[in-house]
């Protein structure tokens, strides 16, 4: 049957190797209908946006070929992709605050009166004209920062339509919007539909996925795990072919002994800079020797949680300690002199320094401490010795500590972080998707440690996105939904169909069961 | 595998981009000359050899000449390494070394000391008052976010306008036709370490024995740790619970220390009175030898040395050859831009990591194959 549709995009065996090493993409084949609306689903860090950002042509592929209506077609750039007709709203809108909606909308292709000067009548008029056709009602002299994170959104659409796009690349949409607003954009993503374009549509959410989309193609681990018709699978298979629940690494772990209270979280609340509600009252407690999971589709507070936890940002009222002390509005270097260590979830950025080597990014945290340091010098030996150690101990492949330790593979670079967070004698662990998108002997080996941990009488925060992982390693499991703690379970007795549930919005727990997540 | 490669690209990437900008300055020199050999030759060989009536023998004094020029850029060149390696672009070590060279002078000319100890406290103090100077760019970076370009560049003009005013109505010697201030007291001056014209100073010794400091500052102590990590990654630093904002602070203030010390020795050894009235262009060439030596101060002397090769030969190529000695600047330009210029054989480097990216995922997952087995 496939011969009968149309394919406006179709790109073959993509492969994509980044400076750093890290293949985000492995020949994926990824082909999108004619006036179809297209879901691209896949954890974050399965290659959906790598493989976007090359059809816009921000990303050159390292391999494999790309054909536009059956043209083989090079996408060099950005203005290259647009002229073929492409278009992408990313998920930060790239407008200009200051100036209008309708300057936005023409900016970098504006009518021009005599030759030099902005024809800004034109552009109103270009942008009614549009905004009618499309039934995307914007408001063409609204400065753009003024105006609602929707309307917003419909500014980027219109952008790229009045660019001549036919292909609409959108990536994760809904993140940004309430409710009304999603509503709104799928009405209006269903009408461009019908009027002739084609969608591609990004998103972790399922629901979102079911309501609105034709086909669609799951990506895990920089490859395409399938496509399939939204109406002939189910959200269960989804999300098993999304999270690849076959390779389940079972964990014996002895029971946890729970101590006293650690990290008391207590009614946090933080809206966003777009006025989201991302933490609305949540409360929670981790106690020593036990492992609190939090689990959750992305995007429903985890993020805000744990930079509020780490000093990143202040929330808007509540408050987090960590054995009787507030965290909230300290620098970095006290929170972990309180006995507090992180493993981020953006390794790259936070976790280590790409081009030092491995003994530098092992001793980031305690360079200063007497025992590495002789007067003004350091003990060469020491800190040698020190990393040494930690490289043994965590198994980390390298050729020496002196490696760059960008050089290395996912799994080590994550190795490397968690043998220095792990290391410090830490009484509260915050563990931010510690094994995502790393092989699976790293991951065993951080797990595994984690769980160490914990029974030696550490308190372990465990955030991932990877539901399996959250389900396996917890002593007590925490579900947010929303901004808020949907359910919390303490018996050991969940499973995946449960939690899906919880995470998507379908079920909530009373108040009072909610309570006991701040075992008082 | 891969260290091997990558480390093995760096110096294929060094070495072509000196040679090609020779090539480029070759280019120059073919199409301006008419005598293009002898120009070249005095350009690349001048400053080693002279030629007495068909006798060629090393030549000393010229020698001399080019290790008495890497004086200030030295410490330039280390000013700039440790800003540089945190990560600030900091320019202000230009306008330091004029500062520091005037600071110096006024204690070398107003406060009599004992031999020895003047020439001492005159680079002491001429280095202290740089460092504080640069606690205004520094400052305000951290404290106000200001880019630190941006200011360093406009203090440049105005310390600049500063030391001419003081120099034109405070120290200026009224009995000289140009603009100069009264000679320095004989204890101050920097002694030469060689016999002759050629000003190789003491200078000369310890910017040697500074670069090394400043090695072991930067790779052996938890100061420069700190530097570095934080130019490689500041939010990698922050959450380790660095100081960062403190940090830049230190460096920028070392490298103010550095260019007045520079800047106090070369003027001080150089000559007999302050007579700068423009800004010396010292900064700039430490920008270029920072680059050049990719900010490893164990490498600055080096880059100090081609850098001063090369403007010799440039001047004995203009003196006896019909090309200009404007030269120098092509080709230092030249070369700047295939350093800085990140993408420079950036494709071939691609390749070097898809190939061992592709190789090292053939192993992982042949040896998964046979553990799953």
């Amino acid at each position: 049957m496939e011969a009968v549709h149309e394919l406006v995009v179709r790109m073959e065996k993509i492969t994509k190797i980044y400076p750093n090493g890290i293949a985000a993409n492995r020949d994926v084949d990824f082909s999108v209908r004619k006036g179809e609306i297209h879901a691209l689903i896949g954890e974050n860090g399965a290659g959906k946006s790598t493989l976007m950002k090359i059809l816009f042509g921000l990303e050159q592929p390292t391999d494999g070929a790309i054909y536009l209506n059956d043209e083989r077609v090079n996408l060099s750039s950005p203005l290259e992709a647009i002229s073929k007709g492409i278009g992408m709203v990313h998920q930060h809108f790239m407008l200009v605050p200051s100036l209008t909606v309708a300057e936005n909308i023409v900016l970098g292709m504006a009518p021009k009166k005599g030759g030099l000067f902005i024809d800004y009548k034109e552009a109103v008029r270009l942008t009614r004209e549009y905004s009618e056709k499309y039934n995307l009602f914007v408001e063409p002299d609204a400065r753009v920062a003024d105006i609602a994170v929707g309307m917003k959104q419909k500014v980027e659409i219109l952008k790229a339509l009045v660019r001549g796009a036919h292909v609409l690349i959108l990536d994760e949409p809904t993140a940004v919007l309430t409710t009304q607003e999603t509503v709104e954009l799928f009405q209006e993503l269903k009408n461009l539909r019908e009027q002739g374009f084609t969608i591609i549509f990004i998103s972790h959410k399922l629901k979102e996925i079911k309501e609105l989309t034709d086909r669609i193609t799951i990506m895990r681990a920089g490859r395409s795990v399938g496509v399939y018709d939204t109406d002939s699978i189910t959200e269960q298979e989804i999300s098993r072919l999304m999270v690849g629940r076959d390779v389940v690494l079972k964990m014996d772990k002895p029971e946890a002994v729970p101590g006293e209270h650690v990290l008391r979280v207590e009614d946090l609340h933080y809206v966003n800079e777009w006025g989201k509600k991302m933490l609305d009252g949540v409360s929670f407690s981790v106690r020593q020797g036990e492992i609190v999971g939090i689990a959750g589709v992305e995007g429903n507070g985890q993020r805000e949680l744990v930079d509020i936890l780490f000093g990143l940002k202040l929330p808007d009222s509540g408050d987090a300690t960590v054995d009787g002390q507030s965290l909230i509005g300290l620098p970095q270097a006290q929170i972990r002199t309180l006995g507090v260590s992180y493993v981020p979830e953006d390794r790259m950025t936070f976790g280590i320094a790409q081009t030092a080597n491995i003994q530098e990014n092992m001793v980031s945290d305690r360079y200063r401490q007497k025992k590495f340091n002789k007067g003004p010098l350091f003990k060469m030996k020491s800190l040698n010795d020190e990393s040494d150690r930690l490289i043994v101990d965590y198994a980390v492949l390298c050729k020496s500590r002196a490696q760059e330790v960008g050089m290395l593979s996912g799994g080590n670079i994550q190795k490397v972080v968690v043998a220095r967070e792990f290391s410090s004698d830490p009484i509260l662990i915050i563990a931010d998707q510690p094994t995502r998108g790393i092989d699976v002997g790293a991951t065993e080996l951080i797990r595994n440690r984690l769980v160490d941990l914990s029974r030696a009488g550490a308190a372990v925060l465990l955030v991932s996105a990877d539901l399996n992982e959250v389900m396996e390693l917890s002593d007590n499991l925490i579900v947010m939904y929303n901004g808020q703690i949907a359910g919390y379970f303490d018996d050991g007795q969940w499973d995946d169909l449960m939690m899906g549930e919880y995470m998507l919005g379908l079920k909530r727990q009373s108040d009072d069961e909610i309570r006991r997540a701040c075992h008082a | 595998m891969r260290d091997k490669r990558m480390v093995l690209f760096g110096f294929v990437r060094g070495a072509a981009a000196i040679a090609l900008a020779l090539a480029v300055g070759a280019i120059f020199i073919f199409l301006s000359s008419d005598e293009p050999f002898t120009a070249l030759r005095y350009l690349l060989i001048g400053p080693f050899v002279s030629y007495h009536g068909g006798v060629t023998a090393f030549n000393t004094q010229n020698f001399y000449q080019v290790l008495a020029a890497m004086i200030p850029t030295i410490f330039t060149g280390l000013a700039v390494c440790v800003m540089f390696s945190a990560n600030q672009f900091n320019l202000a070590a230009e306008s330091c070394v004029l500062v520091g060279g005037f600071v110096g002078s006024l204690i070398g000319i107003y406060v009599n000391m004992t031999t020895g100890w003047h020439a001492v406290v005159c680079v002491l103090v001429a280095s202290v008052v740089c460092g504080l100077i640069m606690l205004i760019p520094s400052v305000l970076k951290v404290k106000l976010g200001a880019s630190e370009m941006v200011t360093s560049l406009m203090l440049n003009f105005v310390l600049l306008y500063i030391v001419l005013h003081f120099l034109n109505y405070h120290f200026a010697d009224r009995s000289k036709g140009a603009t100069m201030t009264f000679p320095f007291l004989e204890s101050a001056k920097i002694p030469s370490i060689v016999p002759g014209n050629s000003k190789l100073t003491w200078g000369f010794v310890i910017a040697i024995i500074v670069s090394l400091l400043v090695w072991i500052f930067m790779y052996r102590t938890r100061w420069g740790y700190a530097i570095r990590m934080i130019g490689i990654n500041e939010s990698f630093s922050l959450y380790s619970g660095m100081n960062v904002g403190g940090t830049i602070i230190l460096s920028s203030v070392i490298g103010g220390l550095l260019s007045g010390m520079g800047g106090s020795l070369e003027v001080l050894g150089r000559y007999n009175t302050f007579v700068w009235r423009e800004l010396p262009g010292y900064g700039w060439t430490g920008v270029t030898i920072a680059i050049l030596a990719k900010n490893n101060p164990g490498a600055v002397p080096l880059a100090a040395f081609f850098l001063a090769y090369l403007n010799k030969g440039c001047q004995l190529m203009s003196t006896h050859s019909d090309v200009p000695s404007e030269m120098i600047d092509i080709i230092q330009a030249a070369i700047f831009l295939f350093f800085a210029a990140e993408q420079f054989l950036s494709g071939f480097r691609q390749k070097l990591v898809v190939k061992t990216t592709r190789e090292e995922l053939m192993r992982t997952e042949s040896l998964t194959a046979t553990e799953g087995e």
